[in-house]
């Protein structure tokens, strides 16, 4: 008896015997002598299907080698953009690169090999008009005609515009592909809006989730929407034989999705791509828009927003002297609330920062959110953990002055930050000690920022708020400094 | 005998030997003679930088196994290669895939390792020989703790990736088209340590290679499989239920070995009514502190951590007033950092660190060269076991010793008894099963999630087709209008299946003693009533943990570290029923069957025993709901055998013939002895005859049973043979397990009973054990 032999017997009849098993515990619809419950498979489906799917959705079918698509053409509507200005932009695309806007709805969240993208929604501008086209897969097998079509959509000289598709939708696609054997098409090159989002706008966002972008920037507010963790079941279910009303949800939402990568990029390019234009932009914005410079390594251009910055109005700030936190935060503070302080789960509290972070700080905060806690309009507040102040600012600039090897400059700039003292003050006046002894030959001088950083690290020590790595850096650099000056007058 | 000047392993020993207290629990003592390397010759084809790089490395010739298992590698032979520990093995793949890479850039290898730890000394090695041969490889772990930025480049760019069995399945598999470049291009799979993919876990790796060379076929790449192992009874069909493929047995030792003396030593019986005897560790100290005097190499195996600390701080103790060499005695398990594992080791290697007390930790491939004297508290569990810790000691030139000192359980003292059959003998076959069905479903569900199945595609020995509908009822999968099967679920499915255990719903087991509680692992929850509940305590990787608490509903158990003297031992309280025969033939006095069966099991209370000594120290109660298992079983009716019998009398006799029974099958299938229940009815509802159940105690079984119904005849005879041999007078925990009621003689009974179902009906006692010895 060779194992072969007896295993594919014995697999027979032990899954038999489990299905009898299931059957008796109520696990499984089906027992051993009866027929599944479901229908065996009977040819193709995926025609009725596409028919069904394409009357619901005001959409057609078509047809490429046998394998169905269901396509939705949308009304095209206006949204003008300026491709010269927003080739301007840090990371946007080159003005004579056609623009294709992508997102996908998939099975599921992980980007592996057995994740679907069953609905692909694509866009491009014909002169000031933007074309919508939504894809959708009637059965698993009908694949190969959505990855043409995708493949005829994306070509060599174009851009992908996609809000988190550097991490998500395009390495999904990616995967498809390689399923099917080939590579993705390629492309020009991509850009995805989420990280530059979060650099410029986070600031005043709840998150940074596309909904939150129409809410915060476009005015949009999107009703009766679609939950995204609900998007999978909606579709698997259709596949199942279940309900296609819901379906349609999805489609709008996704509709939606598309429309606002279009309207996004006209925003940022009216809003933000030449210096006038961004003149009424909150300073946060325009920080956020020098580092994003700082990323492509246009520090001119950093510097003309973080002087915009400087010039624009401070952020508003609590009348009661508390800090705002970040939102997020604030959510899980009110979770945390449920919990009463005199409850076991709750560690004792002794001053300081509250345990485990959160709620507000100052003279008016109780240590764990309570009843001063968090209200939605906290959200209106520049948040503290974003929070652009004066200097902030001050430090960003000085570091850009220095990129742009402008070594005085760089040092005044540090100097005045400086000036705002605690640990920011301490960092500043070692800048300034580095800028004076590596750039502009002043060993004297350096030591003299070294000294005052150290007064400053010292005074932080008394109220117990001590740096130990500052203070190991500084003497180390004092050291170096005193002997350094010691050989000069030496010789 | 104070000595601490340096003296010759030889005149070590013979003095030991001289020692009328030591010498006379000696029950076994055997001479190996040295013997010389055989070397065969690197091929024509070889690379010429590759042989400078071996020749820097000190390595002029290739042993004959390495000669044989290079030729067939680059032969494109699928094969197995099994010598002792420290023989070289590794350098049976690295060469070939070298030269691979040395051909072709563009190629690629997979190495799989056990245990992340094994992983990371291969890629050092490896580096190693790369370096030496001035060429450009890039060899890299991927596993836990690979950090995210460089996992990309490994990707795209990792010639050699080495990874273990979980990584391979949860990171690597399902995203396979990150990894097109190593599919496509994939030259060499190795499996290392191949010995160690047994029972649940091996059956769980064979779905996951089945996986591997699914994806491998469809980017079409075709590689070559090497495994090796250490050295067990039928590594060639481990090989081949593992890969699913026929493998070439490569087994031609060409290692050297010097002369060696090998010693089973037995403890003084303390007090013959009830069988005690005294501990196996004290014993163990006294055989390795005369060589560490002496300032030989000395590793002593202990078989918990608790064990090992003991020892360690008494051979400390001792060297310490002796003004001995005690701070170089080190310990090494499983709870200490890498970083210090990493200096024992070369402290090892470069004689810095003189003794060294261990798990079987340093059982696996880690490379710490070549010892004088291996020390073994307690039989490791396993011939395999034992030999690769006794390996441990073997210089080239010069002459080394290893002790086994038996302890007071059952499973030891049939052991040292039987010195032909630990020494002399095959070791055991590692089972297991990659059909059990519930680890074959899991799979195919992965499977799935990584590329829809063609209608009548093969997973494993057949179509999967009909499994594939089971799944389908359930909605995770369904056949599409092309008629292949696809995922269609939004789950994860690698995310549901933990390698190391076979159900398909497990009980966490949290760890709260730092600060930031962590999973420490996952059992069945068949397992989970014994080894996880309230109070009880849970060994992992020899670390003793307490269960605070065991949150059935939500299948979590927590647990905080502790250092106890003592484990639990919950009583199991089984009812049996047999649902289906796969096999049945006659035996004597009886039926020997094959089959499924559904246990029912509560567990209701444990016990507390000392660890060494097995004493009771208290108890307490378990108050956890019944749960089934649907498993594989082994089991013998005695119809013929017991006509006549008394049926008080025949309860005794079942249950001592099936705990003799049950002990010597452990031994025989290289198993813990809890994988294997034990049930016995003296009048059995389903064939009206009394009966011993033996089934395996976890869901599906690993193919264990199978081989029990095989093996009847050796189990019959080898219990027999325990009863026998043990000086207790009528039964003792050691043998037919502890006396009940002490008026009866159980160990008469069960041997009565024995006897008509066979035993001694061979041409002797011990003639099962002996043909298998010869095998």
């Amino acid at each position: 008896m060779t194992a072969e032999a007896a295993g594919s017997v014995t697999r027979e009849r032990r899954l038999a015997n489990l299905r009898a098993t299931l059957a008796r515990s109520g696990g499984a619809p089906v027992g051993p002598d009866q027929e599944p419950a479901r229908a065996p498979f009977a040819g193709r489906r995926s025609p009725v299907l596409a028919a069904r799917l394409a009357a619901a959705l005001a959409a057609d079918v078509t047809a490429d080698e046998g394998a169905l698509l269901v396509r939705r053409v949308v009304a095209p509507v206006e949204i003008p953009v300026d491709r010269e200005r927003l080739a301007r932009l840090p990371g946007h695309p080159p003005a004579d690169a056609p623009l294709v806007c992508l997102d996908t709805e998939t099975t599921g969240l992980a980007t592996a090999a057995g994740t679907l993208a069953f609905l692909v929604g694509l866009a491009r501008w014909e002169g000031t008009s933007f074309h919508q086209v939504q894809l959708l897969l009637p059965d698993h097998a009908d694949e190969p005609a959505l990855l043409a079509e995708i493949a005829r959509w994306v070509t060599p000289d174009a851009w992908l515009v996609t809000y988190n598709g550097k991490g998500f939708d395009w390495p999904l696609i990616e995967a498809r592909f390689r399923m099917a054997g080939r590579p993705a098409p390629a492309h020009a090159g991509h850009l995805d809006l989420l990280p530059f989002v979060r650099k410029v706008f986070k600031h005043r966002m709840e998150n940074a989730r596309l909904r939150s972008v129409e809410t915060e920037l476009l005015g949009v507010s999107r009703v009766g929407d679609v939950e995204g963790w609900e998007i999978p079941q909606i579709y698997l279910e259709v596949l199942r034989g279940g309900p296609i009303g819901p379906l349609a949800g999805v489609v709008i939402h996704n509709e939606k999705d598309v429309r606002s990568l279009g309207l996004l990029l006209a925003h940022v390019e009216h809003r933000y791509a030449d210096r006038a234009a961004r003149h009424e932009a909150p300073r946060g914005d325009l920080a956020g828009l020098a580092r994003a410079y700082a990323r492509d390594r246009r520090h001119g251009e950093a510097l003309e927003c973080l002087d915009d910055a400087l010039a624009a109005p401070p952020p508003v700030r609590d009348p009661f002297g508390r800090t705002a936190v970040a939102p997020a935060v604030a959510r899980e503070a009110a979770q945390e609330q449920r919990d009463a302080w005199w409850s076991p789960k709750v560690r004792p509290h002794f001053g300081g920062r509250a345990p485990g972070s959160t709620g507000w700080r100052g003279d008016l905060a109780n240590g764990r959110g309570g009843p001063l806690g968090p209200s939605p309009s906290a959200a209106s507040w520049d948040t503290g953990s974003n929070r652009w102040t004066d200097e902030r600012l001050a430090a960003e600039r000085a570091r850009t002055l220095r990129r742009l090897g402008r070594w005085s400059e760089a040092a005044e700039a540090w100097q005045a930050a400086a000036a705002a003292g605690g640990g920011l003050g301490a960092i500043a006046w070692i800048e300034v000690a580095k800028l004076r002894e590596h750039r502009l030959d002043d060993p004297g001088g350096a030591l003299a920022a070294t000294r005052a950083a150290w007064r400053l690290l010292e005074r932080l020590r008394t109220t117990g708020r001590a740096h130990p790595r500052l203070e190991a850096d500084l003497q180390r650099r004092g050291a170096r400094l005193a002997a350094r000056i010691g050989r000069r007058t030496g010789r | 005998m104070r000595t601490y000047a340096p003296a010759s392993t030889r005149a070590v020993l013979e003095q030991l030997l001289e020692e009328p207290s030591l010498a006379r629990g000696v029950v076994h003592h055997e001479v190996r003679e040295a013997r010389g390397a055989d070397h065969g010759d690197w091929p024509s084809w070889l690379d010429p930088r590759i042989r400078g790089g071996l020749a820097k490395r000190g390595i002029e010739r290739p042993y004959t196994h390495q000669a044989d298992a290079i030729e067939a590698v680059h032969a494109g032979q699928d094969i197995v290669v099994v010598t002792p520990t420290a023989s070289g093995k590794s350098l049976c793949y690295t060469v070939p895939v070298l030269q691979a890479l040395a051909e072709d850039p563009s190629a690629r290898a997979l190495f799989l390792f056990p245990t992340k730890a094994l992983g990371q000394d291969q890629v050092a090695e490896f580096g190693e020989l790369v370096q030496d041969a001035g060429l450009e490889v890039s060899s890299a772990c991927y596993d836990g703790d690979t950090p995210a930025p460089i996992r990309s480049a490994i990707r795209k760019a990792g010639q050699v990736v080495v990874t273990n069995p979980d990584m391979l399945h949860s990171a690597i598999l399902p995203h396979h088209t990150k990894w097109f470049q190593l599919f496509e291009q994939l030259r060499v799979i190795v499996v290392d340590e191949l010995h160690t993919y047994r029972g649940v876990f091996g059956s769980h790796v064979a779905n996951v290679l089945r996986r591997l060379l699914r994806l491998c076929a469809h980017y079409g790449s075709s590689p070559v499989i090497v495994c090796c192992s250490a050295t067990i009874g039928n590594p060639a069909e481990l090989a081949q239920t593992l890969t699913g493929r026929p493998v070439r047995l490569i087994d031609r030792n060409g290692a050297p070995s010097g002369e060696k003396h090998l010693l089973l030593v037995d403890p003084p019986v303390m007090d013959a009514a009830t069988g005690a005897r005294g501990s196996a560790l004290t014993l163990a100290q006294r055989w390795a502190l005369p060589f560490l005097k002496a300032g030989r190499q000395t590793v002593v195996f202990g078989k918990s951590r608790v064990a090992v600390e003991i020892m360690l701080s008494n051979l400390r103790e001792t060297l310490r007033m002796d003004l001995g060499p005690r701070s170089r005695i080190r310990g090494y398990r499983g709870g200490y950092l890498p970083t210090e594992r990493r200096s024992i080791e070369r402290g090892l290697r470069d004689g810095e660190v003189l003794g060294v007390v261990s798990t079987n930790a340093l059982e696996l491939g880690v490379d710490i060269g070549r010892l004088d004297v291996a020390v073994l508290a307690g039989y490791p569990g396993s011939i395999a076991a034992t030999w690769q810790q006794m390996g441990r000691a073997g210089r080239r030139g010069d002459v080394s010793v290893a002790v086994l000192v038996a302890s007071p359980a059952p499973v030891d003292q049939y052991v040292i008894h039987h010195p032909e059959f630990v020494l002399g003998g095959r070791p055991e076959e590692a089972r297991l099963d990659p059909d059990n069905l519930h680890v074959l479903l899991a799979h195919i569900r992965a499977a799935t999630f990584e590329l829809p199945f063609e209608p009548g595609e093969a997973f494993g020995p057949g179509p999967a087709d009909d499994l594939l509908a089971f799944l389908g009822e359930g909605g995770q999968i369904r056949q599409a209008d092309d008629g292949r099967w696809y995922w269609s679920s939004e789950n994860f499915p690698a995310s549901e299946i933990s390698l190391r255990s076979a159900a398909p719903e497990n009980v966490v087991i949290i760890d709260t003693t730092p600060d930031r509680p962590r999973v420490l692992g996952e059992v069945d929850l068949f397992s989970a009533q014994v080894l996880v509940h309230q109070h009880a305590i849970y060994m992992h990787e020899s670390t003793q943990y307490h269960v605070d608490r065991l949150e059935w509903g939500e299948r979590k158990a927590y647990v905080h570290r502790i250092d106890a003297d003592h484990y639990t031992y919950a009583n199991r309280a089984v009812t049996l029923k047999p649902l289906d025969v796969f096999a049945h033939a006659p035996a004597t006095g009886g039926t020997r069957v094959h089959g499924e069966v559904m246990v029912a099991s509560l567990v209701t209370l444990y016990k507390k025993l000392k660890f060494v000594t097995d004493e009771n120290v208290g108890w307490g109660p378990i108050d956890l709901p019944e749960i089934e298992l649907q498993t594989t079983a082994y089991w013998l009716t005695a119809e013929g055998a017991a006509v006549g019998w008394r049926r008080d009398e025949l309860d005794v006799a079942l249950i001592g013939a099936g705990r003799a029974i049950q002990a010597v099958a452990a031994v025989l299938l290289m198993v813990d002895p809890r994988d294997l229940g034990l049930v016995s009815q003296v009048r059995s509802p389903h064939h009206e005859a009394p009966t011993i159940y033996l089934y395996e105690a976890m869901p599906g079984g690993v193919g264990l049973s199978e081989r029990l119904f095989a093996r009847h005849a050796e189990l019959v005879e080898g219990a027999a043979d325990l009863i026998r041999a043990c000086p207790c007078d009528a039964g003792c925990p050691a043998c037919t397990g502890p006396r009940l009621e002490p008026e009866v003689d159980g160990n008469a009974l069960a041997l009565r009973l024995l006897a008509s179902l066979g035993s001694g009906a061979g041409s002797g006692a011990s003639a099962a054990l002996r043909r298998a010895a010869v095998a």
